[in-house]
């Protein structure tokens, strides 16, 4: 059951990020961990789709291996490629029961531990760009009003790929997911860096670069650049405000 | 499981008769719809090498941003962004005075540069030319996206020293489990204190020497696994 306060703050807070300058790829970090808290799921996911048309993770509420990999399977089957293709929601599907339509995804999901999974389509202009991807432990269904809430949410993912353009052509936007895309995979770099450095998995690692970043005003992708150039020692990252 | 897409870029580029390197330009060019295509290595900003051309107008189109230092490609790869002057004879020289009268001497009269890069490895660019002005629309534009994207992982196997096959299948898994081979390549890179490049390289020989898909050696690097820096 979504918890409202904590959602209208989780929505305050995105859009005041939003209209700011910001970093796509903190931003829909930001996102899936606010998904977590406020609807009240164990995982959250991005997913976009890039220009040859495959569905990648573009953030998650955890870094962990096992979760990346459970959103990233559903390039290939699982709700989110079906909001993708489709353009409508997927909701409260219970894995025990999907083996048949979902027979990799399924599974190994409920294996991990999840007893259900949502996806809620971004998209635009009669096109779809990914989706918003949930995965909940605990039994029991999303209510309609955490439904309506992770459209909300789907939708400011949306907002976030298209930077303040107010209008997008096909073209720009490609090139933006393009981007979008390859960000991600500067971060994955930073993070293995950092990771390796300091003896931390990669979820630490990876908030170890977006505090840091936080802290010195610096861009997130700014930040995981330097660090995968080697500018910036992986080592020489402040530790994170948890670990103090 | 790819997108239909790459199946079909990746259909176009086993097929034909020559050698894999001339095949990945011939491709670039006919799923543009551009006149011909190059793809440009570059280090340190400066062009190094081409991987191939496929006409003489494109070769011209390498060489002169070997010998002037600028370029579509050459501004590709150092911005990280999509280059594209869709009109020569109109822009006048004002963007690259002397690359720009060589190209349109040679009968070019659009070219673009798409950056061939993976995160923070930057390889260098694929080059396209048009014998006619006009900007790269839509499904043209997404291609050479694609196409760009392909070079970037070609490129790192051929340095792998990967066998057609194999490479087939990298770019297969890479769709599913790049996230992990990239935190390798980042794992690897300190390991050795060697550049994430040579650590992407590094992974790709391992996987292809042990007869692994890369994304495995990968799994092993970030649950710690396998260490490179072991047998070092």
């Amino acid at each position: 059951m979504a918890d409202q306060s904590l959602l209208l703050r989780s929505l305050v807070e995105l859009a005041d990020n939003l209209v700011d300058d910001f970093d796509v790829v903190d931003v829909l970090s930001l996102l899936s961990h606010r998904c977590v808290e406020a609807l009240g799921v164990s995982a959250a996911g991005v997913m976009l789709a890039g220009p040859s048309g495959a569905l990648q993770v573009i953030a998650s509420s955890s870094d962990a291996m096992r979760t990346l990999e459970l959103f990233q399977l559903q390039s290939d089957e699982g709700p989110c490629l079906e909001a993708y293709r489709t353009g409508e929601q997927v909701v409260n599907l219970d894995l025990a029961a999907e083996g048949s339509r979902w027979p990799r995804f399924a599974p190994r999901a409920a294996a991990e531990g999840f007893r259900s999974a949502h996806s809620f389509p971004m998209r635009l202009h009669r096109r779809s760009l990914g989706a918003l991807n949930l995965l909940r432990a605990e039994p029991g269904a999303l209510s309609e009003a955490d439904i309506v809430a992770g459209q909300a949410l789907a939708d400011i993912a949306t907002i976030a790929i298209i930077q303040h353009q107010v209008i997008i052509d096909a073209q720009t936007l490609n090139t933006q997911l393009s981007a979008a895309l390859n960000s991600r995979i500067v971060i994955e770099q930073a993070k293995g860096k950092v990771s390796q450095a300091t003896g931390t998995d990669m979820d630490q690692a990876f908030r170890r670069l977006r505090e840091h970043a936080r802290n010195h005003n610096l861009r997130l992708a700014e930040l995981a650049s330097k660090v995968a150039e080697g500018t910036v020692s992986p080592g020489s990252l402040d530790q994170l405000r948890s670990e103090k | 499981m790819a997108s239909e897409r790459l199946v079909r870029l990746l259909g176009l580029l086993a097929g034909g008769e020559g050698p894999n390197a001339v095949r990945l330009c011939v491709v670039a060019a006919e799923v543009t719809r551009t006149t011909g295509a190059g793809v440009m290595l570059l280090a340190d900003g400066r062009p190094q090498a081409s991987v191939c051309t496929t006409d003489e107008v494109s070769s011209l189109i390498e060489e002169a941003q070997y010998t002037l230092g600028e370029g579509p490609g050459v501004d590709a790869h150092r911005l990280g962004m999509v280059v594209s002057e869709p009109d020569l004879a109109a822009a006048g020289g004002s963007r690259w005075a002397a690359f720009s009268g060589r190209a349109f001497g040679g009968g070019a009269r659009a070219v673009f540069g798409y950056p061939v890069r993976l995160g923070v490895v930057r390889l260098g660019a694929l080059n396209l030319y048009r014998d006619e002005p006009g900007p790269l629309q839509g499904e043209e534009h997404v291609n050479a996206l694609v196409m760009a994207d392909i070079a970037a992982r070609a490129v790192l196997a051929a340095q792998a020293g990967a066998t057609l096959r194999a490479f087939h299948i990298d770019i297969d898994e890479d769709l599913y489990l790049w996230g992990a081979v990239h935190q390798a390549a980042g794992m690897v890179s300190v390991q050795l204190g060697i550049p994430v490049a040579e650590a992407l390289v590094r992974l790709r020989a391992r996987a292809f020497l042990t007869d692994r898909l890369v994304s495995d050696v990968a799994r092993d690097v970030v649950e710690r696994r396998l260490r490179f820096d072991s047998e070092e």
